[in-house]
């Protein structure tokens, strides 16, 4: 498979600005890759990803709003939880945890989001292969 | 929003100041309202680059302020509103609040952005300092929150408000510039059937009113028209059969076929009405059948009426003379409209005209088989209506000598200019003051007074003895029975009678349905945009047009059409001239796109009344005009821009992506910057000090080094304010970058031809002497002034100011953010200039006051 899929969850105030600039501005990255925009991303769900992967995505990218979070403090760290859980949860459904990748993505942050899904689209065409 | 009366504390503008302070005020759990004037909150914060000493990035910091303020669950925010008015009620205040109409319903929009894009007109990007443009339908920046659309609107545009039929010229306009006009012929069927009749034989109120008209001449809005009623024809030979959603089972007669009658039916097919067209000719179209070739071809007509007629719901009876009322309501017809048009009583002729060889103007256009007798007769068009002048122009073109004879003088003509002038200009001698009875050497004579309604089919029902009247509704004195076009008024128009048909038909509706006739507006277009409003937008300099010159067939006397259809590059290139005088240009694009349905025209401004315990201004700043600084050609010199427009340029959400500079998008390499343009300085009336702008322009000075490491770039100072915890640091920082700091006082700016910039200054420190430099970008660190809009809402209550038209803190020292009034604070820029962290301290002064003054009334101290 050549063409690896990617879903991203994207914060609405947050990273989703980000992601509308590197779009904006014409900058290059996968066309495979989809957005859903949820309002913080410690309210996503590890059932959510395993559903994607085994739905047909070949990854998941959760960007994160670092500590600007407009709704919690922590919300970092609870995402991190989350994308742990679920890397347990794809592991023990025989899937590779590496087809999960999180990072910080900030309202203007459109270079750093271009590169990211870039590096991660490499890696998940490499575990295709 | 309208649930909500009552706040405790009302917050005006929405920067960095105005958040905080709603934040805090939140946090302690006050309820509050937060009123922004732009689509966005944000203030000028996130439009900044970065943020002066740290260099942090101005976006990131203040976007999750902005999406704070709008998810608290104390504060709700008034976007794109203005505070109109706040009065003293007892103890507390009432705020008047108008919300400027989006014509976007936020809870539907999802910020697609898709409504950007098909969006036809652009006008300034404030949010990029007018550095580009922006589409009418706009989301403020991509950071906006509440990120919905909203679409700018200043009223209706002239040549659309002043359309009879309600045509909406300005979107034809704004679509044909793009390239789309089948989507312009799809408007225009929205609003009137026969476009390409009207678009030949349309008097064009719209070139008249357009703002053009008083400059080099209107854009061509009819040959516009033509060409988008030309192209459809062309692609489409025939009409499809169309079908409207929902069939009515309700049944309609219209008697008549003119265009007020073709019209009528049109509007009400489309609505589902089962339409029957009652004529007594053999033929549809009424005296449009009469108007000659040479200005309306009769198969563009027969193709108009095929468009009408496609409609499943209307049924035709040709030759087919009505002669009572009572039956068609016998035969089911739930409402009737007459537009039987006007025509000639022969008996009032007068006498003289008895024995000689005359025919009437209507008989003679419609009895082409009298043509050939008339080569090299001398023929006399008595009258001084539009019909005369169309005999006369047909008796020409059959070689007859043609004198057109009127009892008064050409003033008291009923036909245009323009009509006038053609036939004249074709051949026709013009004789005014002529006496019917002292005709001379006429073979024949065409007589052209104005024909009468035409009642005949009132003998016998209960109106034939009072004669025919319509209300404001279309409707006569039997209510089921309306009335449109000629029949009502006389000799009159087109426009007249599409324009009375559309009212009529939406009458009628209504009638049908049992509604209140007077409880729906028939029209509800918003007021047009005002001239002088429109010349504030442009700063009174318009850019130039060509004008346009009819093409018109060159032998004069043709059977064919005389004007002709210009080619689709000059239409595009006629459209490019439009001023988009009412922003919007309703041409339906972002209607028809917007998946989420959101988009409604119908949306007006809603006024507001609240009630709060307390008031924090916090309307910020406006930036010194450059322009009022002439010698430094700011607005002339593309090259010359201020600090804000350099900060943009700089953002992460740059408008060229690039630091290049606006005249040719060329990466500049010997930039300059010029310090305290309009402040300290008595000639522009702002003697103080900006504070800001030596920070701001040592950050601008490092990121362009930053993004342009080969550039040189050049301070003019006076001297280097650097006051604050860091900033002394941060000066040093700058000159160890290798920027040149020049002491010296720059006189005035030249541009050379290639756009380059001759600066003269004197140069302080080396030898007084007054130098010149060339540079190819130069940037004025403007002043900050004082955004006066503040002061507007007070009007019986009075707000002091300092003598800078800053909001005055009565005890500055011991009491920051009190003002003149008693409850009514102060936060941020609004009271002195400031940068961000003292912004953001003050906003909490203001916080802690108003918190403080709430608590104390309410416990009755
Ligand atoms: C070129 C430039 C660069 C700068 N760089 C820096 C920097 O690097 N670091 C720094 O600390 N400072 C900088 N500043 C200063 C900084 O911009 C201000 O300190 C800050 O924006 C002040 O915030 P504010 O909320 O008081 O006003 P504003 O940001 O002006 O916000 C006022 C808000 O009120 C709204 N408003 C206005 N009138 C009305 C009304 N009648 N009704 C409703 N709403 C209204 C406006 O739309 C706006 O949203 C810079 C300034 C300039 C000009
Ligand atoms: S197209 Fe519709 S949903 Fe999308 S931004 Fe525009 S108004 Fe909102
Ligand atoms: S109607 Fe046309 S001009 Fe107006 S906002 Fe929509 S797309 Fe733009």
């Amino acid at each position: 498979m050549s063409n690896p899929k990617i879903l991203v969850f994207s914060t609405n105030n947050i990273s989703d600005p980000g992601i509308d600039l590197a779009g904006a501005s014409h900058m290059d990255y996968p066309e495979s890759v989809k957005i859903i925009t949820v309002p913080c991303s410690s309210g996503i769900s590890p059932k959510w990803i395993l559903n994607a992967i085994k739905g047909g995505f070949d990854g998941v990218f959760v960007a994160a709003d670092g500590t600007d979070c407009p709704y919690l403090t922590d919300c970092t760290d609870r995402t991190a939880k989350i994308v742990e859980k679920s890397q347990e949860l794809l592991t023990t459904n025989n899937l590779d945890p590496r087809r999960i990748k999180m990072a910080a993505i900030c309202s203007v942050c459109a270079e750093s989001f271009a590169s990211h899904i870039k590096k991660f689209y490499k890696a998940l065409s490499e575990l295709n292969n | 929003m309208s649930d909500y009366k009552k706040f405790d504390a009302l917050v005006v503008g929405g920067g960095i100041a105005g958040m905080e302070s709603s934040i805090l005020l939140g946090d302690m759990g006050f309820k509050v309202l937060l009123v922004e004037k732009e689509s966005s909150i944000g203030g000028k914060m996130i439009l900044l680059s970065k943020v002066f000493p740290t260099l942090d990035c101005s976006s990131c910091i203040s976007t999750p302020k902005m999406a704070a303020t709008a998810a608290h669950n104390n504060i709700t925010v008034l976007n794109y509103s203005e505070v109109e008015e706040i009065k003293k009620k007892e103890d507390s205040f009432t705020a008047k609040i108008l919300k400027k109409a989006s014509f976007v319903d936020p809870a539907k929009c999802t910020g697609c952005g898709q409504c950007e894009l098909a969006c036809t007109v652009p006008l300034l990007d404030q949010f990029n300092c007018d550095l580009i443009p922006r589409r009418a339908a706009y989301i403020a920046f991509p950071q906006a929150v509440p990120k919905k659309a909203v679409i700018e609107k200043f009223g209706t545009s002239p040549c659309t408000f002043v359309c009879p039929v309600g045509i909406k010229a300005h979107g034809l306009v704004s679509l044909s510039r793009s390239g789309k006009f089948e989507e312009a012929y799809l408007l225009y069927l929205e609003d009137s059937p026969m476009v390409g009749t009207l678009s030949r034989i349309c008097s064009a109120p719209c070139e008249k009113r357009c703002t053009r008209n008083q400059l080099e001449g209107s854009i061509p809005i009819r040959n516009i028209k033509r060409y988008i009623a030309d192209k459809h024809f062309e692609s489409f030979p025939t009409p499809q059969k169309k079908e409207p959603k929902n069939i009515l089972d309700k049944k309609i007669a219209i008697v008549g076929s003119g265009p007020s009658g073709l019209s009528a039916a049109y509007y009400l097919a489309k609505k589902g009405y089962k339409v029957t067209i009652f004529e007594s000719s053999d033929k549809l179209g009424g005296k449009l059948q009469l108007i000659p070739e040479y200005l309306l071809p009769k198969n563009l007509l027969d193709r108009d009426i095929e468009e009408i007629t496609s409609y499943q719901n209307i049924e035709v009876k040709l030759n087919t003379t009505v002669s009572s009322l009572g039956k068609l309501k016998e035969d089911g017809f739930e409402a009737v409209l007459l537009s039987t048009g006007t025509c000639h009583d022969k008996g009032e002729y007068p006498d003289v005209l008895k024995q000689k060889n005359v025919i009437d103007a209507i008989s003679f256009l419609q009895n082409k088989e009298s043509y050939e007798a008339l080569s090299s007769k001398n023929v006399v068009v008595f009258g001084g209506n539009n019909i005369a002048m169309h005999c006369a122009r047909v008796a020409l073109r059959h070689k007859a000598n043609v004198s057109i004879h009127f009892e008064k003088d050409r003033i008291d003509m009923s036909a245009s200019k323009k009509e006038i002038d053609d036939a004249v200009n074709e051949g026709a001698k013009l004789v005014l003051n002529s006496q019917l009875d002292k005709l001379e050497n006429a073979d024949f004579i065409i007589y052209s007074i104005d024909p009468k309604p035409d009642l005949s089919l009132l003998k016998g029902s209960e109106l034939e003895s009072s004669s025919l009247k319509v209300n404001e509704f279309q409707q006569t004195q039997i209510p089921w029975i309306f009335a449109c076009g000629d029949v009502t008024s006389g000799h009159s128009n087109i426009l007249k009678a599409i324009s009375t048909s559309k009212k009529a038909a939406f009458y009628v509706d209504l009638f049908l349905n049992n509604i209140d006739l007077h409880s729906e507006k028939f029209d509800d277009r918003l007021p047009a945009v005002k001239p002088n409003e429109i010349k504030e937008r442009y700063n009174s300099s318009f850019p130039k047009h060509m004008q346009f010159l009819p093409h018109l067939r060159a032998d004069k006397l043709s059977l064919e059409e005389i004007e002709q259809t210009i080619s689709e590059e000059e239409i595009k290139k006629y459209a490019t001239g439009c001023l988009d005088c009412g922003g919007c240009s309703e041409c339906h694009q972002c209607v028809n796109i917007c998946p989420a349905n959101a988009i409604d025209f119908s949306i007006r401004p809603v006024n507001y009344e609240v009630e709060v315990d307390t008031v924090i201004v916090s309307t910020g700043f406006k930036l010194f005009d450059a322009s009022k600084k002439e010698i430094f050609g700011f607005g002339r010199f593309p090259n010359v821009i201020d600090a804000m427009q350099m900060d943009r340029i700089l953002a992460p959400t740059r408008p060229y992506n690039a630091v290049i500079r606006p005249s040719d998008g060329k990466v500049p390499s010997n930039i300059a910057m010029i310090l305290c343009v309009g402040s300290r300085d008595k000639k522009v009336n702002n003697n103080i000090c900006s504070r800001v702008c030596c920070m701001y322009s040592l950050k601008q000075a490092q990121l362009i080094m930053g993004a342009l490491p080969v550039a040189d770039l050049t301070i003019y100072y006076i001297d280097i304010r650097a006051f604050g915890k860091g900033y002394e640091e941060f000066y040093h920082q700058a000159k160890e970058m290798g920027i040149r700091f020049v002491k010296g006082k720059v006189a005035r700016i030249e541009e050379d031809e290639e756009s380059n910039l001759n600066l003269f200054y004197e140069d302080i420190e080396e030898d007084g002497q007054v130098k010149i430099a060339n540079h190819d970008m130069v940037i004025l660190s403007v002043g900050l002034l004082s955004n006066t809009s503040a002061f507007e809402p007070f009007k019986d209550l009075k707000l002091d100011s300092d003598e800078h038209m800053f909001v005055k803190e009565v005890d500055e020292n011991i009491e920051p953010a009190k003002t003149s009034i008693d409850g009514i604070f102060v936060a941020g820029t609004s009271t002195a200039i400031k940068d961000i962290p003292d912004s953001v301290l003050h906003a909490g002064a203001a916080a802690a006051q108003a918190a403080g003054y709430i608590s104390k009334k309410r416990r009755g101290l």
